[in-house]
């Protein structure tokens, strides 16, 4: 993306930019009247607006980790990346601000509770390379593709049914893995080490560090003169990462920590239980911290209800920017979103989340999972950039 | 002596460490407690089942006690030793003279469990907040999330009371009749019957289903009023005289893992002052045992027909 000199025309969208958003708060507000009243149905109408609000800004923001970095890639431009920094940094400071209130001394092994700290072995590892792979493979990762979806592209869906087969590939080599590295694997929360001072201090100056490298190798981009509207112009990602973060903050204080694959597993788990393919008992995932999948007993959950909202949010502010246009795939970009699709699945079960859940979430919460995570799939992605280069996959 | 008597109130009034006077002995409202939180001599203390609950929205002033790592010995099966419930309590800046005010999510199971262990090991002054969080929630009562930071306590608890807590020698001679005490199983009427081994989704089972001769069947939930609240001792009383439990001999309660059975335990030892055990192995250690009778009116059998 070459940088772009807008020049702001400060008309008024026509009627039909809001009726996307009219639309999308009349189902909001519906549905809301009718979790409200369940169980638990606080946190599920939470859920509901924290997906809204999500969908919303991945949308205007363009938050998609594989763009943000192909741009990087390609053309030098670390400004994308620069926004997931931000919101790291100040994710960081959120979660430990709240961890101060959950939990006053860090002390081993109390946990904050829900954090997003995974065990770190050699199925993390394998889990974000393999997620960093197939997002480049598939041209984004799963919030982008859900984000993407509720601007039109149809490919996503495609890619969830390979989501979903990858996660029901990773359930059948669950037992194993379990067994053969997950169960002694520790979990390393930095609080444990350092305390919440020294936490802050360490994850704050690692990342300044990541930001100064990439500022490093940043180029100025081309300007280029456009003329665009306000509401069509895209928001800056340092912007998308400010709220990210604050969302990350809100959600893990009131509900739990961001995810999107939660459900999408205990969709894949359940579905899987009806052909009895599945191992009787997945040893031990139940009592493990991160997305985790369960078998589904209610028909709205938490996180179930956060993916249909970012649906709706993203779907809402494409309608209302212009960006909503159905885009049907090309056998070519189908095949790679089917693909792709199995690796993320399977990379995102057996690593416990995303690049949502696992980095963003893990990251923020001080755990290592999270920069294992970031560094293996960043390590996949490129990989997989690189295949699609030499293969002319595109 | 006018003189006198205005001296001696005086002097009660600036010597008597404030009172928690409790409107009952063992049961506390949401009512009172919102209007004690404040008392220094008051401890609250949450034993929730569902992790993030406490930490998301707790009453002011209230400690977290985890029933799975606790209250328990993680090792072998049985409850925390006496070391390191002592050291807990000290944590959570428990005195000698503190009152203790337990409650928790899930209509009080675990709470109800946590006051059997406080019990177990002498604490004096321990009490139910009656409807749990449930009620309190219910009432739009204030929450906080954040954490307590309390100053050490210096309570010195008892060796354990082992007539609080029944094993599987006394309810094996109840079911051989060699022992003349009434047994209450508080699980559902599924269970009971042994139509199914266990509550689906569950993960800690028996390999046979049914129960132990002699038992009674009273689901937990007969012991609670609509909003969560404990049923008044008069209609308690009904509840268990119709089964034949009126307090005349000694009772064991048991369920699948020991938890729900202490919220049973709780209401006919302290609302009744019946001379109750809680037996914590419960169908997980009975149905599991070898040799011991069991009546399965269901026929169900473990691994199919």
């Amino acid at each position: 993306m070459a940088k772009v000199n807008y020049q702001i025309n400060s008309s008024i969208p026509a009627f039909k930019n809001f009726l996307g958003i009219v639309v999308i708060l009349i189902i909001a507000f519906i549905l809301n009247s009718q979790i409200e009243n369940l169980q638990g149905g606080t946190a599920l109408s939470l859920s509901l607006w924290l997906g809204i609000s999500f969908g919303a800004v991945l949308q205007r923001s363009r938050f998609c980790f594989y763009c943000l970095s192909r741009d990087f890639i390609e053309i030098k431009n670390a400004k994308g990346l620069f926004g997931i920094i931000v919101a790291l940094i100040i994710g960081t400071l959120g979660y430990h601000l709240i961890f101060g209130a959950f939990l006053i001394d860090p002390i081993a092994p109390r946990l904050p509770p829900n954090a997003h700290i995974a065990p770190v072995s050699w199925v993390l590892v394998l889990g974000s390379f393999s997620f960093g792979l197939g997002m480049a493979i598939a041209g984004s990762c799963i919030s982008a593709q859900l984000y993407r979806l509720g601007e039109g592209l149809l490919s996503a869906l495609i890619a969830f049914i390979g989501i979903i087969l990858g996660f029901v590939l990773a359930f059948l080599s669950w037992n194993f893995l379990y067994l053969e590295a997950i169960q002694q694997a520790p979990l390393i929360w930095f609080p444990h080490y350092l305390g919440y001072k020294g936490s802050i201090v360490l994850q704050i100056t690692l990342l300044i560090f990541l930001a100064l490298l990439l500022l490093k190798f940043h180029k100025k981009q081309k300007e280029i003169n456009k003329t665009q509207k306000w509401w069509q112009i895209k928001w800056p990602t340092y912007v998308g990462g400010i709220l990210v973060a604050l969302i990350a903050t809100v959600a893990f204080l009131r509900v739990s920590p961001l995810g999107v694959t939660a459900e999408i597993g205990s969709i894949a788990r359940t579905s899987a239980g009806y052909f009895n393919i599945l191992p009787a008992r997945l040893e031990g995932l139940d009592t493990l911290r991160g997305c985790l999948t369960i078998v589904k007993e209610t028909f709205w959950s938490n996180n179930g209800l956060f993916i249909f909202g970012l649906l709706l949010g993203s779907f809402a502010l494409a309608t209302f920017s212009g960006d909503f246009k159905i885009q049907i795939p090309k056998i070519k970009e189908s095949v790679r979103s089917f693909v792709g699709g199995i690796l993320m699945g399977f990379g995102s079960m057996i690593a416990l989340g995303c690049t949502v859940g696992t980095l963003l979430s893990g990251i923020m919460a001080a755990s290592l999972s999270g920069w294992i995570f970031l560094i293996f799939c960043g390590a996949g992605l490129y990989l997989g950039w690189f295949l699609r280069k030499k293969y002319k996959l595109n | 002596m006018k003189l006198i008597k205005k001296v001696v109130l005086l002097w009660a009034l600036l010597f008597t460490a404030p009172v928690v006077a409790a409107p009952s002995d063992f049961l506390v409202t949401t009512d009172w407690l919102e209007k004690n939180l404040n008392n220094p001599k008051l401890r609250l203390i949450e034993v929730s089942v569902d992790t993030g609950v406490y930490e998301r929205g707790h009453i002011q002033g209230a400690v977290n006690f985890k029933w799975h790592t606790d209250l328990v010995d993680p090792v072998k099966r049985d409850i925390t030793s006496k070391e390191n419930f002592e050291k807990l309590l000290r944590q959570a800046g428990v005195n000698n003279d503190s009152t203790i005010v337990i409650y928790g999510d899930s209509n009080n199971w675990f709470a109800a469990w946590g006051a059997w262990v406080f019990d177990v090991y002498g604490v004096k002054n321990v009490k139910l907040l009656d409807g749990g969080r449930k009620k309190w929630e219910a009432e739009k009562r204030p929450l906080t999330p954040l954490a307590t930071k309390v100053a050490a306590g210096n309570i010195k608890v008892s060796d354990a009371n082992n007539a609080l807590r029944a094993r599987l020698i006394d309810v094996v001679a109840v079911a051989n009749k060699k022992s003349d005490t009434a047994l209450v199983d508080i699980r559902s009427p599924d269970e009971f019957t042994g139509k199914i081994f266990a509550p689906a989704g569950v993960q800690e089972t028996a390999i046979r289903a049914g129960h132990i001769p002699g038992a009674v069947n009273v689901p937990w939930g007969q012991a609670v009023a609509e909003d969560g609240t404990f049923k008044s001792p008069e209609e308690l009383k009904k509840v268990y005289a119709a089964v034949g439990i009126d307090g005349k001999k000694p009772i064991i309660t048991y369920c699948r893992i020991g938890e729900r059975s202490s919220h049973t335990w709780f209401a006919l030892s302290k609302i009744l002052g019946y001379n109750v055990r809680n037996y914590d192995g419960s169908w997980t250690e009975y149905g599991n045992s070898v040799g011991n009778p069991v009546i399965n009116t269901a026929g169900t059998v473990w691994g199919g027909k």
